[in-house]
């Protein structure tokens, strides 16, 4: 065994390959957990603040259906987008959603709106998801 | 002469070998920046609502709830049941979280569950909704139902 701790006498080697190990280990850990989170947020929204708020429902997530609501602040308005694609008419999310429900009888509808749309926005949304008998809503918000 | 050269060149060949030090200096920076960055990073979190006209969750009486109205008005003002609670620009609604807390205990001993309703005006931001969700999580109140306006 080349290098495992000397014959005994002297000082034992520092081992240079298990430091390379750990430190890579280390570094692939912290590039997770700064990269995982932001990955499933849209970069185009600021999402409200709320330290309270529940960690996500693992046995839920597979469940789970993201619409995300953008902030146009010229119109005030709400800019509905489902898996990347905006929505300019919003009638058009209703059978969507209706379809979802059928494939899904636990589907939980996640509304990811920006902090600063009018409540009269997520109001519109929440009919929407309510008229394709959806019950289960939760809200999207960020811990800071 | 000659021996002179071939040693410089033989001196060359070893300094072209992997440099392990460099590298190491690499990764302690590139490690350093994402333990700081990991610090900084926003979490994603949630706060449940049911919408009406879902099945009732177990163990709860439909018509023998006591119900509460939580009213958001175009500037942030919140009102619990018409009264006025808090100011605009409070976040974290101390008065209204006690509030909820003095409900909530009062209708534990009486075994009633708590209901919310939350009445948004249009013109409010969803921050603000966001909040008292929050102060709502924070009492613990999992019964939250919105009030429906027509469009």
């Amino acid at each position: 065994m080349a290098g495992g701790g000397g014959g005994g006498d002297g000082e034992p080697e520092f081992q240079i390959a298990p430091m390379i190990d750990v430190l890579l280990v280390l570094l692939v850990f912290f590039v997770m957990i700064t990269s995982a989170e932001v990955l499933k947020v849209d970069k185009k929204l600021t999402l409200p603040v709320s330290p309270n708020a529940k960690e996500r429902d693992k046995d839920m997530a597979k469940h789970e259906f993201a619409v995300n609501l953008r902030w146009d602040k010229d119109t005030n308005k709400g800019v509905l987008v489902i898996d990347d694609d905006i929505k300019q008419n919003w009638d058009d999310v209703l059978p969507f959603l209706q379809e979802k429900k059928k494939a899904d009888k636990k589907l939980r509808v996640v509304v990811r709106a920006d902090g600063n749309v009018p409540a009269g926005e997520i109001q519109r949304i929440m009919n929407f998801i309510g008229m394709a008998g959806i019950d289960d809503i939760s809200f999207a918000a960020s811990n800071k | 002469m000659k021996k002179h050269s071939s040693r410089k060149v033989r001196s060359a060949e070893v300094n072209l070998g992997f440099q392990i030090a460099p590298m190491i200096d690499v990764v302690f920076v590139i490690l350093l920046y994402f333990m700081v960055m990991a610090g900084d990073a926003q979490v994603e979190k949630f706060n449940y609502a049911q919408l009406p006209g879902g099945p009732p969750e177990p163990g709860i009486i439909k018509g023998f709830q006591d119900e509460v109205v939580i009213r958001i008005e175009d500037d942030g003002q919140v009102l619990l049941n018409g009264d006025l609670l808090d100011s605009p620009e409070s976040r974290s609604l101390p008065e209204l979280a006690g509030n909820l807390e003095q409900l909530k205990q009062s209708n534990l001993a009486t075994s009633k569950p708590l209901m919310v309703t939350i009445d948004a005006s249009e013109l409010g931001k969803y921050q603000r909704v966001m909040d008292v969700l929050d102060t709502l999580s924070l009492a613990n109140i999992t019964n939250i139902t919105f009030q429906a306006n027509d469009f």
